[in-house]
């Protein structure tokens, strides 16, 4: 298929136009010329008319003196009368230079001529007759008869002349009418088709040039945008126009290489000058891999601009083929000085971070490790003078050694949590989906003895499939089911319910700053001691306390750690309790549905 | 190219001990699994010559006679356990007592002297391997394992399994699991 | 019953021979005081392999952990039955040695009455395995 792009139409109406009103002046030219011959051969008929009508009355004037001879002999009537003879001669030539194309027209000329001839012939007659005789004799009245006979007859060729004449006029004038008829209209047409295609056109160059108009706007407003893009961007643009070798580097580029816009010859050579010697080589090798390719991918270096401050640039190109005459590159240059510093910075501050947990658990591991064995060794040894030698020690160092004894058994569950504490801080744990009531399961198996020795009932909903780290999420339902059971009213069995349910983020307060739209809702509501709501908060706190270390054993790590854990999981903790009617502890996990 | 092995140690017991006593050209009934009867004498001489010859394969013979009865008593166990005789569902001391013709008492404390482990506890241990066993070989879950061995739950089995191996059993197929890949590498 | 311990604590050492003195099983206790000197005596052919052999995971020169994985390794040792016999009880650790090979693993417990009851579980219990003919395969035991 061949394209006809708008400016090809364009040419191709003008032409049309152009043609057609050359047509139009070649019709009207060569009707103008018909109109003119028709209007010549009117004249023609007239003056051929005229001239017959003079020939007929110079006949008269010839008959009117020849008659007055005839009647007085005097010669003054002779006069007249051979006046009229050489008028009608030069009439019949006249005549005869006017009528040349019509055949019947002639015949009906050379009858007329004959028949004047024979009348003048009998005119001579009778004058003859009339100067030898002075009186009108038999033989002058059968000549004037006879003349008078050839003088209708002359007129009746007039009359025949004149009716062929205007015969021929009219069929001329109807031949002309008919040619002419419908050609005004024809033109008439055209021209109007003509006129529409020209406004059409017009109308279309209007639309065209508003268009373009507009997107000379646009670009205009492009272009301040791009400027005002690079300036904020801190970045140039260039362009290499491949055929000539020739730069264009926009005013911002001059700026990132710390110059006045256009304060030298753009090309590649006066780049270099600002670029970092020891980034010089690769650059050059990375420009001339460019000119092979006519490409450029990322590339970066660094510049020394002349107050002397370096700056890291990265730039790229892309050549452009379409709408182009030539192909040419086009690339940005941008300034990453502040990416890369930044980048820097947050890469030491990760690597001191890093550092620092790493021996921050490094620590917290050794630490509670090793406190460990000197520690069980106390134990061990205590347990040893205890068997061997417990009937010979005092009653006073009994109770020493069974103070001994609970103070290394609690530094011993301290050590236990702060390790256990210190593990649930590592992060590169693996998220599995896992069955949470399986979880659960196991905990309780873990807690078994104490469920059983204090006669807790557990109960509990179906709870949900979870992408967790099992043993943490375990080390959970432990941590609080103890807690449930430690905290029990005396004397009544505990009664721990686990529910279960989903709830949208935007409805529960304690949740609402997640970024997760759903989470589950795990309660474990008991029966125990409770506590103020006051310290609902503190009690995720490490080492807080709300007992008496002899009233209730604990550390103060079990709660800190669930927060760990369930924060670990991306989720949120949180307590809700009434002093002698017992604890709700809940905890929100988010999930994607 | 690893291959592995299961063994029916019954029969390869029993294979060894017939080639060993046609060896000897011992005539013989085997009365039980681990006991013959020798139809004639045969002198001390003969017999250490047999002890040292079938010890080669890690089988002795079985001189005193309470250790003889605890291979008895532990013989019915394993049985018991296996081949699933416990579907008459009666008591273990009643079932060894009827089995071995001696009273439970009697054969428990004979059974700890020896053995420094209780009756109950050497159940236990069977099942607990007879399930590991199943966990390992066959696949099973859990739950079909329990109805197998008639406990009365799921939960009771695996607490069983805790408390005899200190390990659960998902943590137990898990470290088999891993076993074998590392293996496999 | 043969048993070895490797471990380079001297205390422990003492509390594991003294238990085993006052156990009622026959025994013949040997330690060594690293990994080192444990796999030096292992590795002499005409030397006497043990029943049980205890691992200390934290040891100097050559851990325990190093000490499992030669023994596996070799077509010899290969199938002692050996224990983990250690201060830690992180599940890591435990499941890490499980699969390298061990047996048993034990967490050195703080009072000597229960380490004497955990140590006679840990010898009944391979005796069992020894003479009823179990599978060595499936022996795992955590206390």
């Amino acid at each position: 298929m061949i394209r006809i792009t708008p400016s090809k139409l364009l040419k191709i109406v003008f032409g049309v136009g152009l043609f057609v009103i050359l047509c139009i002046g070649g019709f009207t030219y060569k009707h103008i010329q018909e109109l003119s011959e028709s209007t010549e051969e009117v004249n023609d008929t007239q003056t051929l008319r005229t001239e017959l009508e003079h020939m007929v009355y110079n006949l008269k004037e010839a008959e009117v003196g020849h008659r007055g001879f005839l009647l007085t002999h005097d010669s003054l009537f002779l006069k007249p009368y051979h006046e009229s003879r050489l008028k009608i001669d030069q009439n019949l030539k006249r005549l005869d230079t006017l009528i040349v194309k019509d055949k019947a027209q002639r015949e009906n000329l050379n009858q007329l001529e004959q028949d004047i001839v024979k009348r003048f012939i009998i005119f001579n007659k009778s004058l003859n007759i009339a100067t030898d005789d002075e009186i009108l004799t038999k033989d002058i009245l059968l000549l004037l008869h006879e003349g008078k006979i050839k003088m209708s007859r002359i007129r009746n060729d007039i009359s025949v002349m004149l009716e062929l004449e205007n015969k021929l006029l009219h069929e001329q004038q109807k031949k002309n009418e008919e040619a002419i008829g419908i050609t005004p209209l024809f033109l008439y047409s055209i021209l109007i088709l003509t006129l529409l295609l020209l406004l059409l056109a017009y109308a279309k160059i209007n639309k065209d040039l508003m268009v373009l108009k507009k997107t000379n706007k646009d670009l205009k407003i492009f272009k301040t945008l791009t400027e005002q893009a690079e300036i904020v961007s801190k970045s140039g643009t260039w362009m290499w126009k491949i055929k000539d070798n020739t730069y264009h580097f926009s005013d911002n580029l001059y700026k990132l290489l710390g110059t006045e816009p256009q304060s030298f010859e753009p090309n590649l050579e006066s780049i270099f000058k600002y670029v970092h010697e020891d980034d010089a080589e690769d650059l050059r090798q990375e420009i001339s891999n460019m000119i092979k390719n006519e490409d450029l991918p990322f590339v970066t270096f660094r510049i020394v601009q002349p107050n002397g401050a370096t700056k890291h640039l990265k730039a790229h190109a892309k050549l452009i083929d379409i709408g182009f005459e030539e192909k040419q590159l086009l690339g940005v240059a941008v300034d990453v000085t502040d990416e890369f510093d930044s980048f820097n910075l947050i890469q030491e501050r990760n690597q001191e971070l890093e550092r620092n947990n790493k021996e921050l658990s490094d620590f917290n591991y050794v630490a509670s490790h090793d406190l460990q064995e000197p520690l069980r060794k106390i134990q061990t040894f205590i347990s040893r003078l205890e068997t061997n030698d417990g009937e010979q020690i005092s009653e006073k160092g009994q109770f020493y050694i069974s103070k001994i004894k609970s103070s290394s058994a609690r530094m011993r569950m301290l050590i236990e949590d702060l390790l256990q504490y210190s593990r649930t801080n590592n992060a590169d744990k693996d998220y599995v989906n896992t069955n949470i009531n399986m979880l659960l399961e196991h905990a309780k198996h873990e807690l078994s003895d104490s469920i059983e020795s204090k006669g807790a009932i557990i109960t509990n909903d179906n709870l949900p499939n979870l992408e967790v780290v099992a043993f943490q999420i375990q080390q959970l339902f432990i941590n609080l089911i103890s807690n449930s059971l430690k905290y029990s009213k005396e004397g009544i069995a505990p009664v721990i319910n686990i529910s279960h349910q989903e709830v949208r983020t935007n409805t529960v307060k304690d949740i609402e700053k997640s970024l997760f739209k759903y989470h589950h809702k795990i309660s474990f509501k008991d029966n125990g001691i409770g506590f103020e709501q006051v310290y609902a908060k503190n009690i995720f706190e490490l080492f807080n306390r709300l007992h008496g270390k002899t009233e209730y054993s604990g550390t103060g790590i079990g709660l800190a750690i669930c927060k760990k854990i369930v924060e670990n999981h991306n989720g949120v903790i949180v307590a809700e309790a009434e002093p002698n009617i017992g604890t709700t502890i809940t905890i929100y996990l988010p999930f994607l549905k | 190219m690893k291959l592995f092995l299961k063994f029916d140690y019954t029969t390869v017991c029993n294979r060894v001990i017939e080639e060993q006593l046609k060896m000897f050209n011992f005539k013989y009934q085997q009365t039980a699994f681990g006991e013959i009867e020798l139809l004639e004498k045969v002198t001390s001489k003969q017999l250490q010559e047999f002890n040292s010859s079938i010890e080669n394969y890690g089988i002795s013979l079985i001189e005193d006679s309470k250790k003889i009865m605890v291979q008895k008593i532990k013989d019915v166990i394993r049985d018991m356990v296996l081949n699933k005789e416990n579907d008459v569902i009666v008591k273990t001391s009643v079932f060894l007592s009827e089995k071995l013709n001696h009273n439970y008492s009697y054969l428990s404390n004979l059974f700890s002297e020896v053995t420094y482990t209780s009756i109950e506890n050497y159940v236990i241990l069977q099942k607990i391997e007879y399930t590991k066993t199943l966990l390992v070989k066959q696949d099973l879950s859990l739950t079909e394992i329990a109805y197998k061995l008639n406990y009365s739950s799921v939960a009771h089995l695996s607490k069983q399994f805790k408390n005899t191996t200190g390990i659960t059993p998902s943590a137990f197929q898990r470290i088999v699991a891993k076993r074998k890949e590392s293996h496999l590498q | 019953m043969k048993i070895a311990l490797a471990d380079d604590d001297e205390d422990d050492r003492f509390f594991f021979t003294e238990a085993f003195d006052e156990l009622k099983v026959k025994s013949k206790v040997s330690t060594f005081k690293d990994g080192i000197e444990l796999m030096h005596y292992l590795e002499q052919a005409e030397n006497e392999l043990p029943d049980l052999l205890f691992l200390d995971l934290n040891m100097p020169k050559k851990s325990g952990i190093s000490c499992l994985q030669d023994i596996k390794a070799n077509s010899r040792l290969k199938d002692l039955v050996i224990a983990i016999y250690s201060t830690s009880s992180s599940e890591e650790d435990v499941e890490h040695t499980f699969v390298l090979g061990a047996n048993i693993y034990i967490k050195k417990p703080n009072d000597f009455e229960k380490l004497k009851k955990v140590l006679s579980e840990v010898v009944t219990t391979n005796w069992q395995y020894i003479t009823s003919g179990l599978n060595k395969d499936n022996f795992l035991l955590r206390l």
